[in-house]
């Protein structure tokens, strides 16, 4: 479960303070698919980042199955990125001097005891690109290359899955073939998937949607629900 | 919450094969520490045979490492001492005696006796070093086989006989083997009278010409063993056996062979100097391309750095990935660097031939590898380890959004900048005792090693201080100037202050790298100056002894008038003294007290009014006057004599008995005249009485020959000696010093343009960025070359000012220590601070001239 409590973050450029986030709480049980929408500049990426102990927040705290993140030194913070979170990026990030293969094997190997070899090579089975292992991320399509990124995210099996916009760079025959792998995953292991997209189709799918704007929570809706979370406490409250 | 952390096989396999993928991005920083490598391991190698092969010809002016004179022949007592100290320094230590005195020579065919200058040697140790030189050319122990005896040319020319002639000596006949053309020691043995006539130890004795109270003088000639004992030098043995064999012969004057020629010692100290001084900025020059080498690659790795943390890595697992990758890469670079050092040295002598004075190179030089190969690694690592511990400050959120937080403005904001920086500085700081570690290996010198660290880390945080400054003031001209500036011109300038740019390191190693590679010229240029001027090829190379007063102006006219003098005569007036007491202390009191009372017994002594030609007072001043109660002596004899200014001594002159007062010690540079005495007092004291004088005339070395000839028919009682062919052996020494600095020098300079030129390179990949953005926006080749020109000419023209100024502190300095007076060298100063930017620019061009041609989706697609 990820716990967000009135979580703000802003940046200082000399005299001057940008705030990103203005005060951001919820909280996202294990096993759901959340979708994070909203404009550009909205804050979607800083709160991924956080959430996923990139970064951390000016104030407000986050807890990551009952472990606070938001104080933790930064051994401890790789500790947690490494074992419980798995990262899918927009422009795919992958070492471009590293083979496909190796790609999905560093988190294995920075993170967990043991031979991770046959998982690596499984999951590029499971992609579709056990033909591929031995070639660079220049020698792939964009496809090919974010299909590399999801089985490194999913290589040392972590319960939380976190992408940013992976489809925004993609076609929509791969765009949909990633998300597939996606929501498999997240069907199959019961792993919790935030994702940040601008696509209502894919935010569309998921079991809840959050929309920020300016840096606030505006919209949090839950599956099956019509109505706004953000509203119902509004009023509520 | 549980903490892991990265095995250091995982750490290195990981490191391996980032490395292995892209070898041609890491191919800089190897060729960085090599070339800071090779030329540390090229020049450190070539001076060490530099080194010895000097000391070589130094010990060949003595014929041996020590020597020790005493005006008697050695008692019985003595002799065991003297075997005692052989005995306690092992059995490859050698010794033999060599006895000269003056004796008349009869010879048939003339009608007077000639008195000559006889030296007795046993042929089968004379000389331990160099060669005595005989024409028709045969070994000296098979010439002096015998009853033969060999003898100067000027012997044949005043007895008008030839080789095969017989000559007597005391009871003894001899037969003239061949002419002596040259022994090693002419200048170190003693004068004498007359021309040199040389026997066999055993055929002296058969002659009887010594006797118990003869005038002979009996030199003691040592040589250490080539092999010296484990941890011993060869500077710490030959004092240790100098303190004993003082000991063992307190009358005798003992010599090392560093004082057989002082022009060569100095030649050999500020040689040895400037060779330490050059491999110290061979390494620092390789360790800063290292570091910047190494910093430009971090740079480019920032992406890579960030995914790996939002991986799981922290900084720890990425600091361990990273200095083994680190380690590798300077154990490949120093590898590599040994491998072209070696190549360098051996290729050096075959391509100079005769005018390099190395030819024992041709050996693997291991001490030299490795030291290189240590240092190498060693200094990758150090100097790597600071732009290294940046990783920690990269953070993972980078591969979400590049968002650049400057943190908080004014000086709050860059106090904290520097202040999370701590470990880097700390680091940084600490640097400076593996410097001088590293450097005193070098040196050989604790002291040089930590004046050169402590120093140049001075001077290295006064550099960033400096460029700082200056990158701030030229800013602050860029904020009041600004729209007013041309476009290029302004864009260009704005380029140095651009965000993440590094432009006060830069500036920083660029003004470091001047600095060092103009005080290496400025030292090496100031430090042959002044060798020029104590090996001048215009010093004496005849000597004249025992000219009567009235001869003098006799002997002037001769020379004033000879086309092949190229340095005119010039005559010291000798006294004949008597010390009686020392600080009111009688002589006799001093007897066994390691005291050459000899000496003092029989002084000759001089006269000047002021300092003469060839002398540097080094401490208290000349007289004033030339009638005041003063004497000046040699420093050599002063420290021997426990002597001070201010010593009160009485001198007995002519029947005139002087209390005189030490007030000045001088240094002798041991090539003009005046060295030929060891003691000067004012004219006014001793010149009524009868002198006689020594002269000094430098004539064409072809001419020597005819003009002794000359000089015999009109003056054949005075003596003449020759030594045109050792001063032509030292100058050829000077020509070989001069030459192997020079070369060195240049050698050191050209590795460190290398290494500044990959700097400025190391930048290149910002720079494409950069062009290719302006190239999306319109600009035209010419806007681009033009921006880039100024940013990296201003860049170039700053560092070399701030090299500038420091190189000339640097050389001041460096240059006090050595004694050695210091000239603002304007033309090299002006070449540095032009050439400066003139290099910059043009190595930014060509590290960068690919980028003009590069299409923009091809960079921006990587991106």
């Amino acid at each position: 479960m990820i716990e967000l409590r009135d979580v703000r973050k802003w940046i200082q450029n000399g005299a001057r303070r940008v705030d990103i986030l203005k005060g951001i709480s919820l909280t996202i049980p294990a096993e759901q698919f959340v979708a994070v929408v909203g404009a550009s500049g909205s804050g979607k990426s800083t709160l991924l980042g956080l959430m996923a102990g990139l970064d951390t927040p000016s104030s407000g705290e986050i807890w990551l199955d009952g472990t606070p993140i938001h104080n933790l030194v930064e051994s401890e913070l790789a500790v947690v990125r490494g074992r419980k979170i798995g990262f899918v990026f927009q422009s795919y990030q992958l070492i471009p001097t590293l083979t496909a293969l190796e790609n999905v094997l560093l988190p294995y190997e920075l993170n967990v005891e043991g031979n991770g070899l046959s998982k690596a090579r499984q999951l590029l089975g499971e992609v579709g690109l056990q033909e591929r292992v031995d070639h660079y991320p220049i020698q792939l399509s964009g496809g090919e290359q974010q299909r590399v990124a999801l089985a490194r995210a999913f290589v040392v099996d972590p319960p939380i899955v976190m992408a940013d916009e992976p489809t925004g760079n993609l076609d929509s025959t791969n765009g949909r073939l990633v998300l597939d792998l996606l929501l498999d995953r997240n069907k199959r292991a019961g792993t919790t998937l935030v994702l940040v997209t601008h696509d209502p189709d894919v935010a569309h799918e998921a079991d809840r949607r959050i929309v920020l704007k300016d840096g606030l929570v505006v919209e949090d809706t839950l599956p099956g629900s019509p109505k706004s979370l953000v509203q119902s406490e509004e009023k509520n409250g | 919450m549980a903490s892991r952390m990265l095995s250091w096989s995982r750490a290195a396999s990981i490191g391996w094969r980032d490395l292995k993928s892209a070898p041609g991005k890491f191919a800089f920083v190897v060729a960085s520490v090599a070339i800071g490598v090779a030329a540390l391991v090229g020049v450190r190698g070539l001076s060490d045979s530099f080194r010895s092969t000097l000391i070589g010809q130094a010990r060949s002016l003595m014929a041996g490492d020590l020597s020790a004179r005493i005006f008697h022949e050695p008692t019985p007592d003595e002799l065991g001492k003297v075997a005692g100290v052989l005995k306690h320094n092992g059995n490859s230590i050698r010794a033999t005696w060599v006895t000269e005195t003056i004796s008349m020579a009869w010879m048939q065919k003339a009608q007077t006796p000639l008195l000559v200058s006889l030296k007795a040697v046993d042929p089968s140790e004379y000389p331990y070093y160099g060669t005595a030189e005989l024409d028709p050319e045969m070994p000296l122990s098979h010439a002096l086989n015998g009853d033969s005896a060999v003898v100067a040319d000027e012997f044949l020319i005043r007895m008008n006989a030839q080789v095969g002639d017989s000559l007597r000596l005391g009871q003894k006949t001899f037969k003239i083997a061949a002419v002596l053309k040259q022994e090693p020691d002419r200048i170190t043995a003693g004068a004498g009278l007359g021309p040199r006539v040389m026997i066999s130890e055993a055929s002296l004795k058969e002659s009887r010409l010594i006797a118990p109270g003869s005038r002979a003088s009996e030199r003691l000639l040592v040589k250490l063993p080539d092999v010296l004992p484990k941890g011993m030098t060869a500077t710490r043995e030959t004092a240790q056996v100098r303190s004993q064999l003082e000991a063992a012969l307190p009358d005798a004057q003992v010599m090392d062979f560093r004082e057989g020629n002082p022009a060569l010692s100095r030649g050999l100290d500020n040689a040895t100097a400037i060779l330490s001084l050059i491999c110290l900025v061979a390494m620092v020059l390789g360790a800063i391309g290292v570091a910047m080498a190494m910093h430009a690659h971090l740079e480019q790795r920032v992406d890579t750095l960030a995914i790996l943390k939002a991986m799981g890595a922290d900084s720890t697992d990425l600091l361990r990935i990273f200095v083994l990758q680190t380690l590798g890469l300077g154990l490949a670079g120093a590898l590599l660097g040994v491998v072209a050092g070696v190549v360098v040295m051996m290729a050096l002598p075959s391509a100079f031939g005769n005018l390099l004075p190395v030819h024992t190179v041709l050996q693997v030089p291991w001490k030299s590898g490795l030291a290189g190969m240590g240092t190498g690694v060693l200094t990758t690592l150090l100097f790597c380890l600071p732009p290294l511990l940046d990783v920690r400050s990269v953070r993972p959120v980078l591969v979400l959004r590049r968002m650049v937080e400057q943190g908080a403005g004014g000086f709050k904001g860059w106090a904290e900048r520097w202040l999370r920086r701590w470990p880097q500085l700390l680091l940084s700081a600490a640097l400076v005792v593996p410097l001088v570690a590293i450097a005193w290996a070098l040196s050989d010198s604790a002291v040089v090693g930590l004046s050169f660290g402590v120093a140049f880390a001075v001077a290295l945080v006064a550099l960033l201080v400096l460029a700082a400054l200056t990158l701030l003031a030229l800013r602050l001209f860029l904020t009041l100037t600004r729209l007013r500036l041309p476009g290029s011109l302004r864009h260009g300038l704005a380029n140095l202050y651009r965000p993440g740019n590094q432009s006060a390191p830069v500036l920083a190693a660029l003004g470091t790298g001047v600095m060092l590679i103009l005080a290496v010229y400025l030292i090496q240029a100031e430090i042959l100056r002044d060798l020029r001027l104590t090996a001048s090829p215009k010093l004496p190379n005849i000597f004249l002894i025992d000219v009567r007063s009235e001869e003098v102006a006799g002997v002037k006219n001769f020379f004033a008038h000879r086309p092949d003098v190229t340095q005119q005569l010039d005559l010291l007036p000798v006294v004949m003294g008597r010390f009686i007491s020392i600080d009111n202390k009688p002589l006799e009191q001093f007897k066994g007290q390691h005291f050459p009372i000899r000496m003092l017994e029989s002084a000759e002594l001089s006269w000047a009014d002021s300092a003469p030609e060839g002398i540097k007072v080094s401490q208290g001043a000349w007289w004033k006057s030339s009638n005041d109660a003063a004497i000046a002596i040699s420093e050599g004899l002063a420290s021997r004599l426990h002597l001070h200014v201010g010593t009160q001594m009485e001198l007995e002159t002519g029947g005139t008995d002087r209390m005189l007062k030490v007030g000045a010690i001088y240094k002798p540079d041991g090539q003009h005249l005046s060295a030929r005495v060891e003691f000067f007092v004012p004219s006014g004291l001793i010149k009524s009485q009868p002198a006689t004088w020594y002269g000094g005339v430098h004539i064409e070395p072809s001419k020597v020959g005819a003009m002794e000839r000359a000089f015999f028919a009109a003056y054949p009682t005075i003596t003449v000696i020759n030594v045109a062919d050792v001063m032509e052996r030292i100058e050829s020494v000077v020509d070989q010093i001069t030459f192997v600095v020079r070369l060195l020098a240049g050698f050191s300079i050209l590795a460190g343009l290398m290494i500044l030129a990959s700097s400025i390179a190391s930048t290149r990949f910002r720079r494409m960025r950069e062009a290719v953005v302006l190239k999306t926006l319109g600009a035209t080749r010419m806007r681009i070359v033009r921006t880039f020109s100024v940013e990296f000419s201003v860049l170039g023209l700053l560092a070399g000012a701030v090299g500038v100024v420091f190189a000339n502190l640097l050389t001041r300095v460096l240059l006090h220590t050595l004694e050695i007076g210091f000239h603002v060298e304007w033309g090299a100063t002006f070449i540095a601070l032009f050439g400066t930017a003139v290099l910059a620019t043009a190595t930014g061009w060509i590290a960068s001239y690919r980028i003009l041609g590069l299409r923009p989706l091809e960079v921006l697609r990587e991106e």
